[in-house]
């Protein structure tokens, strides 16, 4: 290909992704700075934003506390897929991929189903005379929603990695006197760190924007900044404070992903894709 | 330590696994409820296949992801061949602006290109409907192009340049270079970029929710509105016949895949391109299987769902329909109208029936304010909607209602006198009165105390901590407030607002949750026990629940309200949405419809058709010495509302 | 001759059912520098494997200093290797790539830090302390993962192809290297590799193996001058293989002739193998010859000619520095201390003839070695 064409082949495209992409935002940041009865310049809408910065924390708390346990529940599973025979590992990963082609919207409702005080485990601790032990609507409930519906994003770029760190290093490392726990944190565990890092920044980000698993899985007082976004755009009718909000919103997460991404260090650029 | 690993896995798998059993289980119920299995039943199949709402949803949905993913593809494959040549800082720029919809929350994405369109559609092109299926499409494209361009890069950096080079040594153009030599060579990551952005784009729910206007919407949006209602165990069988396909299609192309990599060992050569080619045919015959299937699933659900016969159900002569077909969008509460279940008349069908040139499209809200943000936001066209008393008041103050043509609705005439004049629209222009009823407090009377029930107070009461639900919006909350401590339910006082939601703060630790329509399940599977809400509902639920019962304060008050079928002023079939409020109005229809919806009716001819039963019932149709005290909302000024607005979202947004 | 160190005792390693390994018996002296020599699939990289801790043996015995070390993991053992495309850990930089195990065994740092220094001088990469291994050139790689193993001073070091990836001449210098850090360190090595010339530069001794089993185990010149059996003597440098029969001690008869020849100790009338290399063949007049051959081709290879000499139908192969032109009719003379005899094995009439050599049959089992793993 000619170098001007690639200018003609690629201007299309970028002109695509600034009307789509870009100038939304600014209109996201328009409505930031516009009074919602006036039409008027203010900066109220973001003055009034630190009444909501123990919801922003909330969120971040939940949605760290949630990567997190995702990171000690995907690796060991990430772990066991990576050292299967390969056609076990193919129907494996086909396991893991599965849940997330179904209605996230439905199978959060299952969980509904299987803790409210007269769902289905309650029910069954019931029969053997315990209980009712109260579940959902608790933070608990919230984080388990999230761990459960963002899990596989963490086990598919882990697996990804794990599965690509060459097993001669293993037994370098072994060879070089480390065992069993050595090998894991000296060798694997570093190699795998993009993963662990894309895995993350993938759980992260739905989790502290999410509204749905907060609605169905909290209580009145587990609210989360996607719950406050979507109630004043859907119902308050307040889309300037909706919109200030996103803006915060957004700002969280790329500054929370460039921290991460940094951790890791940018020897190769673009990580994983899954 | 390996057997641990594979006891985590397996534990795993079934945490993973475990929700989606249930909802498998759950579409071979007879009950309703999830968590209680009463016995097998095949029905929720059939009431499936019968059910063209549901299918249509499901075709609207595999057309988005078709369009948008075949786009995508193409312009994004074409792009990264552009982005990879150009210059090192272009470079990074493109890239850059790729990883934006990458990083962003969906929640963000789907905000500003709401936004956006509304911006530029409405309010500088002066479109009624600038969120339409076209919207859509670009926002799923929008989405789905950076997986492609993601996955299409790296194979155009792994490429051997010198393949091209040979290429055109060999006389090929740099077009014909690229289709013979380039395209192969990249194909895996146009599949996987295409396969991803398909997944994606038909899984989306948060950025369609906010970008999808009211005559097009997809599956998983209206899924959400499904989980906010009474879910129909339909969707669970729905659900499980998703699950299979998908399961199929997994194996079938894992084993293949299988198949071919046996081949690979042996011959090395253009194996890759091979198995690229394979990926495509499955998917194109996944496809195929899914739109078989849909397609049988329409036939079948044409021909099971039994047309109902007009002239049996109106009591009036209809006036003549248009000469062309048009659509009107109706937006209505959730469970506000008849839809065929439980041996119910279905008032759409019957209506699409009579006036085959008009189209319905159906959509609901579970408040007034959720319909209000609707139709300020701006964005959509609707051309019937169902709004309370002061909400009315509001839209008519604020020019956002169309003046009726009595001419096309001659069943005016059946509204009883009490109905007409009313505070909110004192000169009969704009509303017909469709249901009124009061608001009172619904209880179980198997776990809460006669003796507790004394009036508003208790829904403040410790002893029933979490097991309370309250109104999820700003004015039937408040009220209830305003009752209890004796204050104007209208009043502008700020003191007494910010007492209120004092008040309502106080409520918020004892408080299950905030609910609108979902109060049904949680209420009838005594997940809940104690809930203020609409007495029409009350005797739907009771039907399930017999333990539920109706209290009505009269001592301290409570709402009367009149829900009345108005015509927004972003309508486009106006006519049409008239001869619709006719049709509605009509003393038969609207009986048949009472009975399902349990709501009074405005039209006393109506009752000669009700059951006796619902017709005398004390809560449908209270004395008179019973409704003293009770009055009906009206418009506050904007600036309380906004007040009022603002306060119940500090109560709600603070933990 | 130094004490003994490691013994091989009845080694045999099955993998899904198919032998690998099949009875080796072997003893490794300290301070000595052997090589498992063979072609790919052999087994040479398995019992260093199983040397290495990384495979357990399906049965027979390990025994490091007289004592079992089967089920002693590869962490515990002092031994160290060197891996076949180095193994060199990407997230780490070249300072810590080698003083990875002396951290593992928590070695002081400043011990670390004097260590580490002094190997990267033995392997030439002071300077290269804060390179990413991924900027390394794959000599330099080869030479970390060497100062890597060393570092830790073990008792043995395995080398597993470990000049595969490099080409001819960085071979050669390493070669030299390996020998050079060999003598000064006094570690044992066990060398595995498929390139008999590198086995015959390199080593102290010798173990060819073939089809799991051990073949022949010598000093170099022995493996060279006095193949066991033919698939030693072909495998080790080139042959002609002709069939004969051992009259008495000292005198062998082929091609109708009767040679006297230096080997005794045989059956009287026992059929062998006859090995001649073509280096050592005198081409004579026709005349003074015991055998006549015609001249079927010839190959110039820069130090000498390959002829191909037909003989009554066999076809040898001769090295010589004179030319004769194809066709030309020549006598071939044959000293004693130049017949080998060797005793009939499996591999008699597999190798050994010209019949049909061509120059690039020695680069297609090149080939072939290189996908060993």
């Amino acid at each position: 290909m000619k170098k001007n064409n690639s200018v003609l082949l690629s201007t299309p495209y970028l002109i695509w992704m600034v009307a789509f992409t870009l100038i939304p935002l600014c209109v996201v940041g328009f409505y930031a700075l516009t009074d919602p009865a006036t039409g008027k310049f203010t900066f109220d809408n973001l003055k009034n934003l630190d009444a909501y910065l123990p919801v922003f924390w909330q969120s971040v708390a939940y949605s760290v506390v949630s990567a997190f346990i995702c990171l000690l529940m995907g690796y060991p599973v990430a772990y066991f897929i990576a050292h299967q025979k390969p056609v076990a590992q193919k129907f494996l990963y086909m396991l893991v991929m599965l849940p997330m082609c179904m209605s996230f919207l439905l199978r959060t409702l299952a969980w509904v189903g299987l803790l409210q005080d007269t769902g289905i485990i309650n029910t069954f601790l019931g029969r053997l005379g315990i209980g009712p032990i109260s579940m959902i609507r608790t933070p608990g409930a919230v984080v388990l929603g999230m761990v459960y519906n963002y899990l596989p994003y963490m086990i598919l770029p882990l697996y990804s990695t794990l599965v690509k760190i060459d097993h001669r290093l293993v037994e370098a490392a072994e060879d070089l006197g480390c065992n069993g726990a050595k090998v894991f944190s000296k060798v694997i565990f570093p190699l795998s760190l993009p993963g662990i890092v894309t895995g993350i920044t993938m759980v992260f980000v739905p989790a502290v924007s999410t509204f749905y698993i907060s609605q169905k899985l909290g209580g009145t007082e587990t609210v989360l900044i996607g719950d406050v976004i979507e109630r004043q755009f859907k119902q308050g009718n307040n889309p300037n404070l909706g919109a200030a909000l996103s803006l915060v919103l957004m700002l969280l997460v790329f500054v929370c992903t460039g921290i991460m991404n940094r951790f890791a260090g940018d020897d190769e650029e673009g990580g994983v894709i899954v | 330590m390996k057997r641990a690993n594979r006891l985590i896995t397996i534990l795993i798998f079934i945490f993973l696994y475990i929700p989606m059993a249930v909802l498998i289980v759950a579409s071979f119920n007879t009950g309703k409820d999830i968590a209680h299995f009463e016995s097998f039943t095949w029905n929720r199949y059939i009431e499936l296949f019968q059910d063209d709402g549901l299918l249509n949803l499901l075709a609207n949905s595999l057309i988005v992801a078709v369009l948008s993913t075949s786009i995508a593809t193409v312009f994004g494959t074409v792009a990264a061949v552009g982005i990879h040549n150009l210059k090192p800082r272009m470079r990074k720029i493109a890239m850059t602006l790729t990883n934006i919809p990458m990083t962003n929350p969906d929640i963000v994405t789907g905000v500003s290109l709401s936004l956006l369109f509304v911006f530029v559609g409405t309010r500088m092109l002066g479109q009624r409907d600038s969120l339409t299926f076209w919207t859509l499409l670009i926002a799923h494209i929008t989405f789905s192009l950076p997986y492609v361009v993601l996955n299409v890069m790296p194979k155009l950096h792994q490429m051997d340049n010198s393949l091209v080079d040979a290429a055109m040594d060999l006389g090929c153009t740099p077009m014909q270079s690229f289709f013979k030599v380039t395209i192969h060579e990249i194909m895996p990551g146009i599949v996987t970029g295409a396969i991803m952005a398909f997944t994606m784009s038909l899984d989306d729910f948060v950025i369609s929710y906010f970008v999808s206007g009211l005559d097009f919407t997809t599956l998983p949006v209206e899924i959400y509105s499904y989980t906010k209602k009474p879910i129909q165990p339909k969707v669970y069988a729905m659900f499980t016949l998703m699950f299979l396909l998908i399961f199929l299609l997994m194996v079938i192309s894992n084993l293949l895949q299988l198949g071919g990599e046996q081949r690979k060992t042996r011959s090395r050569g253009a194996a890759s391109e091979r198995s690229a080619g394979r990926i495509v045919k499955i998917a194109v015959a996944g496809a195929a299987a899914l739109a078989i299937v849909v397609g049988c699933a329409i036939f079948i659900g044409n021909n099971g769902a039994e047309p109902p016969v007009v002239s049996e159900y109106t009591m009036t002569e209809l006036p003549a329909g248009p000469e062309e077909s048009v659509t009107i969008n109706v937006y209505n509460w959730g469970q506000y109208i008849a839809d065929g279940s439980d041996d119910s008349l279905d008032i759409i069908a019957a209506f699409e029936e009579a006036y085959p040139n008009i189209k319905v499209n159906y959509s609901t809200y579970d408040s007034n304010e959720i319909m209000y943000s609707k139709l300020a936001n701006g964005g959509i066209t609707v051309d019937v909607i169902i709004p309370s008393d002061y909400m009315i008041a509001r839209l008519i103050s604020e020019n956002m209602l169309l003046e009726l043509n009595f001419d096309n609705i001659p069943n005016y005439q059946y509204i009883d006198e009490t109905f007409r004049n009313t505070s909110f629209d004192p000169e009969n222009k704009y509303s017909v009165p469709y249901t009124w009823g009061t608001v009172g407090i619904i209880y179980n009377s198997k776990y809460v105390d006669e003796a507790d029930v004394t009036g508003w107070e208790l829904l403040w009461n410790e002893k029933y901590t979490d097991k309370i639900l309250m109104f999820g919006n700003s004015r039937d909350a408040f009220g209830i407030t305003q009752y209890m401590l004796g204050y104007d339910v209208n009043t502008t006082d700020e003191g007494e607002l910010t007492e209120c939601a004092q008040y309502l703060m106080e409520q918020k630790p004892v408080l299950q949750q905030y609910v609108m329509d979902e109060i049904f399940g949680i209420m009838q599977n005594e997940e809940a026990w104690i809930a203020p809400y609409y007495a029409g509902d009350y005797l739907t639920m009771a039907e399930e629940n017999p333990a539920l019962s109706f209290y009505l304060p009269e001592h301290q008050g409570f709402n009367l309200f009149i829900d009345s079928i108005c015509i927004p002023s972003c309508a486009k079939e106006k006519e049409a949405a008239e001869l619709f409020i006719n049709f509605l109005c009509d003393p038969k229809i609207s009986a048949a419809n009472m009975e399902w919806v349990c709501y009074s009716t405005p039209i006393s001819e109506a009752k000669q058709f009700l059951d006796p039963e619902v017709a005398e019932s004390e809560i449908s149709y209270p004395a008179a010495e019973k409704l003293i005290k009770a009055s009906s909302y009206a418009f506050l000024n904007p600036e309380t509302t906004r007040t009022v607005e603002a306060m119940f979202m500090e109560v709600r947004n603070s933990r | 001759m130094s004490k003994e160190l490691i013994r091989l005792q009845n080694l045999t390693m099955e993998f899904d059912g198919e032998r690998i390994l099949d009875g080796i018996n072997l003893y490794i002296n300290d301070h000595e520098f052997l090589t498992l020599l063979g072609p790919s699939g052999c087994g040479k990289s398995t019992t260093l494997r199983i040397i290495g801790g990384f495979l357990t043996p399906t049965d027979g015995n390990v025994l490091f200093d007289g004592e079992r070390i089967n089920d002693v993991p590869a962490y515990r053992r002092q031994i160290n290797t060197v891996f076949q495309r180095y193994a060199l850990f990407p997230h780490l930089d070249v300072y810590d790539n080698i003083a990875f195990g002396l951290r593992v065994a928590k070695v002081p740092k400043d011990e670390i830090h004097e260590r580490v220094t002094r190997m990267l001088e033995v392997v030439s990469l002071r300077g290269y302390e804060n390179r990413k291994i991924n900027a390394l050139s794959g000599g330099q790689q080869q030479r970390v993962a060497i100062a890597r193993a060393l570092v830790n001073e073990p008792k043995v070091l395995l080398l597993d192809e470990p000049l595969g990836a490099l080409d001819l001449r960085l071979r050669k210098d390493m070669q030299n290297e390996l020998k050079r850090i060999q003598q000064a360190t006094g570690i044992t090595f066990i060398y595995v590799t498929h390139d008999q010339e590198e086995a015959l530069s390199m080593s102290d001794t010798i173990v060819v193996m073939n089809k799991g089993r051990i073949q022949q185990i010598g000093k170099p010149e022995d493996i060279y001058n006095e193949p066991k059996n033919a698939f030693v003597a072909d495998f080790i440098g080139e042959s002609n293989i002709l069939d004969g029969v051992m009259l008495s001690d000292y005198r062998v008869r082929f091609f109708g002739k009767t040679f006297p020849c230096v080997d005794k100790g045989f059956e009287p009338s026992e059929p062998v193998d006859v090995v001649i290399r073509p280096e050592d063949i005198d081409i004579v007049p026709p005349a003074e010859g015991s055998l006549t051959g015609t001249v079927a081709s010839v190959t110039f290879k820069g130090l000498n000619y390959d002829i191909i000499v037909e003989v009554k139908g066999f076809k040898w192969l001769i090295q010589t520095t004179d030319f004769h032109p194809v066709g030309a009719v020549i006598g071939i003379r044959l000293n004693p201390e130049d017949i080998h005899i060797m005793h009939k094995s499996e591999y008699s009439g597999q190798f050994g003839d010209y019949s049909s050599y061509s120059a690039e049959y020695d680069e297609l089992t090149e080939d072939a070695g290189d996908e060993e793993e």
